[in-house]
């Protein structure tokens, strides 16, 4: 494109595309989006409504894809030591998990407080009449990885003076599997969505073009050659897909802040369901991506009316 | 300046639009092409600015095989020439000076030239006043003037005209073959394909006929009558 720009030679001749027609260029194409209002205006929410859909169903993916990996994390490791065993083993025990690769802390639980909820819980117990505390010393070991879960509640359990170890795989393995099929449908599903979007607004801008053909037919009659065609309708779609994500922006500014409060009055479950996405990051992507949609579609859709 | 060798045209589906012409006009000619409906007028016209390709044959326009020409350079072919169709080809968003300028941007004037250039046209076709209109607001002679300034703002050598008088009244058609005549006396090659007799017959200039796709008459000062026989 560049060698376009600077110069054409013809026949020996070089006719050069100078600045002031680089201006008249740019001239062209917002006089063009002006005059061809109502076309722009229909290219324009076609391209915000689809960049919106698809930039909701990345915010719902991402922060569902948020949720099921903060419900992994809060996965541990229960360690329970034999009864009789002192405090001092136990912090023992305590330090050497603590040491182990893979393990993010270990908290030391308190017998004492434990044994008073119990029978704060079991006032029956107290009537009983069992005279000391039979609960034994136990850790929650907090893994960095819950993928190393298995392999590091085995190196505990090799660990002497350890009577039980609850890894709680049963529940983890399904979280987990949980995860991999959100994770796995929201990647196929802004596939789908982003292949769907570039094909809805490359519709739109060849609908537009489509309207202008005639336009295109006599500029070429008048000797305009392709490039000359080509820049202010690849400028149009730049403007018509920046345009169009900034108000997709908007709308799922506006939108995902009201759902998102609604959701945690309703369920504060489901607080850790949000994307960690800056409204800066989301917005510089998807005025790109409309930006890079809407020159690719003008570029390809106008070859075929410039060959016609 | 303009001469066709031996130019034959067959369309996909059998149809021969010319057979066999060879012509030659030369340098500030005023020559009509006549025939009836589908003798092939258009497709001689269409030939030279390139807009398509003889199946046999040459077409030489300013000393240049228009056939052999790629695709890139046919934009340079088409600005030595004026072309004024019977539907105007307006640009339909511009108004009448922004169509003159686009001409002449294409061929990248500057400013300065754009307002000279697009003052003197105007006034030769008398449409200063119209400058702002879009083509929607212009009477049909007026369309047909603001295309034939267009055609001629690049100081073509050469103006062709497909059928510029067939969507106009017989004083209106007489007023754009007087601009006609006077860009031809300016010095530049005139090229009319029309079906209007009186015009031609009013006119006397040299006469092209065509019937089938051939070549049937071919006569200086001719009359369109003689070509009905």
């Amino acid at each position: 494109m560049g060698a376009v720009w600077c110069a054409t030679r013809v026949k020996g001749r070089i006719s050069t595309v100078s600045l002031s027609n680089i201006e008249f260029l740019i001239q062209e194409a917002f006089t063009g989006i002006r005059r061809n209002g109502l076309m722009a205006f229909a290219s324009i929410s076609t391209i915000a409504l689809s960049l919106g859909i698809l930039g909701s169903f990345v915010l719902i993916a991402l922060g569902a894809n948020h949720f099921a990996a903060s419900q992994i994390g809060k996965f541990q490791i229960g360690v329970y030591m034999v009864n009789g065993a002192t405090d001092k083993k136990a912090e023992t025990v305590a330090e050497k998990i603590r040491k182990m690769s893979g393990v993010a802390s270990v908290e030391l639980r308190s017998r004492e407080k434990e044994w008073a909820t119990f029978k704060r819980q079991r006032p029956d117990i107290e009537s009983s009449g069992l005279p000391i505390n039979p609960l034994p010393y136990a850790m929650d070991v907090k893994i960095s990885d819950a993928s190393r879960t298995a392999a590091i509640a085995n190196k505990i359990r090799a660990i002497r003076g350890i009577d039980t170890v609850r890894e709680g795989r049963d529940e983890l393995s399904r979280v987990m599997a949980l995860a991999r099929v959100v994770r796995g449908v929201s990647i196929v599903g802004v596939l789908v969505l982003l292949v769907t979007a570039i094909f809805i607004i490359s519709n739109a801008i060849k609908l537009t073009l489509y309207a202008r053909r005639r336009e295109i037919r006599i500029m070429k009659l008048v000797g305009a050659t392709n490039w000359f065609i080509r820049i202010p309708l690849v400028i149009e779609g730049i403007v018509f897909g920046s345009v169009g994500a900034f108000i997709a922006w908007a709308l799922l500014r506006v939108g995902g802040t009201y759902i998102t409060r609604a959701i945690h009055g309703i369920t504060p479950f489901l607080s850790d369901f949000s994307s960690d996405v800056r409204p800066s990051q989301l917005a510089l992507v998807l005025v790109v991506l409309g930006a890079v949609i809407g020159a690719a579609g003008s570029f390809v859709s106008i070859r075929r009316f410039l060959h016609d | 300046m303009i001469t066709l060798q031996g130019v034959s045209v067959e369309y996909a589906n059998g149809v021969r639009a010319l057979n066999d012409v060879s012509l030659e006009i030369c340098k500030g000619d005023f020559a009509f092409i006549v025939g009836s409906t589908g003798s092939g007028k258009s497709t001689l016209l269409r030939l030279l600015y390139r807009e398509m390709l003889p199946s046999k044959g040459r077409v030489i326009v300013e000393g240049e095989d228009v056939t052999a020409l790629k695709a890139s350079q046919v934009p340079y072919l088409r600005r030595k020439l004026g072309i004024v169709f019977q539907d105007f080809k307006l640009l339909p968003q511009k108004n009448l000076w922004e169509n003159l300028a686009f001409a002449l941007r294409v061929i990248g004037a500057q400013p300065k030239e754009i307002h000279r250039r697009i003052g003197d046209v105007l006034t030769m076709v008398g449409l200063t006043h119209r400058s702002d209109s879009f083509p929607h607001q212009m009477s049909g002679g007026e369309q047909q003037r603001a295309a034939i300034a267009r055609a001629l703002v690049n100081n073509p050598m050469v103006l062709i005209a497909d059928e510029p008088t067939g969507n106009l009244d017989p004083d209106t058609s007489w007023e754009i073959m007087q601009l006609l005549e006077q860009i031809n006396v300016r010095g530049a090659t005139v090229l009319v394909a029309t079906h209007d007799s009186q015009i031609v017959d009013r006119m006397k200039k040299r006469v092209i006929q065509l019937d089938g796709g051939c070549l049937v008459r071919d006569e200086s000062k001719g009359t369109y009558q003689h070509c009905e026989s």
